[in-house]
């Protein structure tokens, strides 16, 4: 059974990985042998200096989900690359490090420091972030989304991946405008939009104000635009969004993912990955389906 | 894939007074040694609803791990209708823990609210017969938050009990129990747990008579093992995680 996948020159031995900002390995809590068997690890989003991150609440439950602003938190670039990626690399599973930045000149500094590392996996590009000219996200614009890919992309050594925003009108515009700009693949969703109020005090529970809902509750919409970008780009997709089941994560590779990831629902079951992974060999078992390429974007419409 | 996952069976379940239960849960496979000051991280529920675990400080730890706990909303309202022999998918133990007292240290203080007592009845466990003098204060708002103190006098406390609505003990908060403390800065480390406010006169009383202690904190959790970032907590060292770089911190800390 084939179940590898290839982003830009990058090959990851199965399509199952990790979203980030969801996932650790810390050896006290993780078998390493168990997560050797990913087929990618893709660890918290790194801004070039380190961030402190939002005042606490940081996180709220919902139905079937969750709220976080947890403001990207991390140690910055410097600290990463010297005190992660050797433990990283040890594990011997592609790394996508995940990135983000205020500006395109952060961008390209972050992209300059990690082509100095050998062996990394893929870059994947948090677009997320403010967009400095306008009111909005990078990835709710497309030119901006265009612009900031382009400018790494000319740079980079390693394959690109745009994560996009679910919140924007219309995916399949940001979709194109990363593919035309050289991205190597894409991951999406990031979260949703969202809020939550304490009605005693009437102030919002999060610290930040609002947040970003995931976990199964956006399921049905991450599949949804998952769908509707698979249509449009030939580049691979890495679909999340509320991922818990190998039952889930098929209906991301039918409607067109080459890679699906377990985000919130590592925190719930943390098994969850792994059943993923084994649920889907055995649907390509049962489905007869020797190579994974026959089960992407194989709906029937 | 964590090792800390484990499936435990519910012993027994049950009111320990009107306000708290108390579960008794045996670990169906060897988990590590248990501290006190850690935690569990239970899955209430098979399905989604409600979709995060929630932590419960161990109160014993043996054979069986022991919690003591509140219903004070859907959750805890579940884990109340657990019967003797459903299983539970549990993370832990999980976080850090009490520390030793001091060098020099004679007189041993735990100051509980409400619950929060549950991770001092590990602590007096591991404390016992090493010849502190060991007090316990514990504040309840009313009759329904006093128990049965037993253990913790069978464990050598000195036991004090004051409620809001004076129905049991003294009538008052915790902080008219100050008085048992010796306060002296050299000989004397308080523990303490329990809500915020009362936490925070615990720390002002304990800076006050320059005393040192440690305090279990709370946050709303999802991972449980410092991933997430989600429990995090303002220290005097910035943002630290409750789960993994506590529950326990230095009371100079966090207050
Ligand atoms: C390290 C740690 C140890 C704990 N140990 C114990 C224990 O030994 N016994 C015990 O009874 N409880 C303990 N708690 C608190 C317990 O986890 C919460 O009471 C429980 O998660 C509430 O779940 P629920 O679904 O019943 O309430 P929810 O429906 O989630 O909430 C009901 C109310 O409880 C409050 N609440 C929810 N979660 C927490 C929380 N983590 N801390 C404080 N308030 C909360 C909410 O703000 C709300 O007002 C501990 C918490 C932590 C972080
Ligand atoms: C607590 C938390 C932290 C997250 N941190 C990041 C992050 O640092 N960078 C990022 O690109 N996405 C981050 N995400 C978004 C996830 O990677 C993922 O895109 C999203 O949660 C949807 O997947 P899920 O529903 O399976 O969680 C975070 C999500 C959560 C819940
Ligand atoms: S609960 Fe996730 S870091 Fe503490």
């Amino acid at each position: 059974m084939n179940l590898s996948i290839k982003i830009g020159k990058t090959k990851f031995p199965n399509p199952v990985t990790v979203a980030s900002g969801t996932f650790g390995w810390k050896e006290k809590y993780y078998r390493l042998a168990d997560v050797k068997k990913l087929g990618a690890i893709v660890p918290k989003t790194i801004t070039l200096h380190a961030q402190k991150g939002n005042p606490p609440p940081r996180i709220h439950e919902t139905p079937a989900g969750m709220l976080n602003a947890i403001g990207i938190e991390n140690a910055g670039a410097d600290a990463f690359i010297q005190e992660k990626i050797p433990m990283y690399k040890k594990l011997k599973v592609p790394l996508i490090v995940s990135v983000s930045a205020h500006s395109e000149k952060d961008f390209i500094q972050l992209i300059e420091k990690f082509n100095g590392v050998k062996g990394l996996g893929a870059l994947e590009l948090n677009l997320s972030c403010p967009n400095l000219k306008k009111k909005t996200l990078v990835a709710q614009d497309p030119k901006a989304t265009h612009r900031i890919v382009k400018a790494v992309k000319k740079r980079a050594k390693m394959p690109i991946i745009a994560k996009l925003s679910p919140n924007v009108t219309d995916i399949t515009k940001i979709a194109e405008a990363a593919e035309d700009a050289g991205a190597d693949g894409l991951s999406m969703i990031n979260t949703l939009a969202g809020m939550a109020i304490d009605v005693k005090t009437r102030k919002p529970v999060l610290g930040n104000v609002t947040g970003g809902l995931s976990g199964p509750a956006v399921r049905p919409v991450a599949l949804n635009i998952v769908y509707r970008a698979a249509q449009k780009v030939n580049i691979p997709i890495i679909a999340m969004g509320g991922i818990a089941t190998a039952n889930d994560a098929l209906e991301f590779l039918i409607a067109g993912a080459s890679m699906v990831a377990v985000g919130t629902m590592n925190f719930i079951n943390p098994s969850a990955p792994l059943e993923v992974l084994a649920g889907i060999k055995k649907y390509m078992r049962e489905q007869k389906i020797k190579d994974i390429q026959k089960l992407i974007g194989s709906i029937r419409t | 894939m964590q090792k800390v996952q484990k499936i435990y069976k519910v012993i027994n379940n049950k009111k320990l007074c009107q306000q708290f239960f108390h579960l008794c849960l045996k670990p169906v496979s060897a988990i590590p040694e248990i501290k006190p000051g850690q935690f569990i991280h239970i899955k209430v529920s098979q399905g989604l609803e409600p979709v995060f675990r929630r932590p419960f400080s161990v109160a014993r730890a043996g054979k069986n791990v022991e919690v003591i706990y509140e219903v004070v909303g859907k959750g805890t309202e579940i884990l109340s209708q657990k019967k003797p022999g459903e299983i539970l998918d549990v993370l832990g133990p999980l976080g850090n823990s009490f520390c030793k007292p001091p060098k020099g240290v004679k007189q041993v203080v735990m100051i509980g609210g409400g619950v929060g007592v549950a991770p001092l009845l590990a602590l007096s466990d591991v404390l016992k017969g090493r010849g502190y003098e060991m007090v316990l204060l514990y504040g309840g708002r009313i009759k329904g938050h006093t128990f049965n103190m037993r253990t913790f006098c069978k464990n050598g406390c000195k036991v004090y009990v004051a409620t809001e609505d004076g129905s049991v003990g003294i009538k008052g908060r915790v902080d008219k129990l100050y008085t048992k403390i010796k306060a002296n800065a050299k000989e004397t480390f308080i523990y303490t747990c329990g809500p915020r406010p009362m936490m925070a006169s615990v720390a002002a009383f304990a800076r006050k008579h320059g005393v040192q202690g440690q305090v279990s904190c709370e946050e709303v959790m999802a991972c449980g093992v410092g991933t997430c970032l989600g429990c995090a907590i303002e220290t005097r060292s910035g943002y630290k995680t409750v789960c993994d770089d506590g529950p326990v911190f230095d009371i100079n800390e966090i207050f």
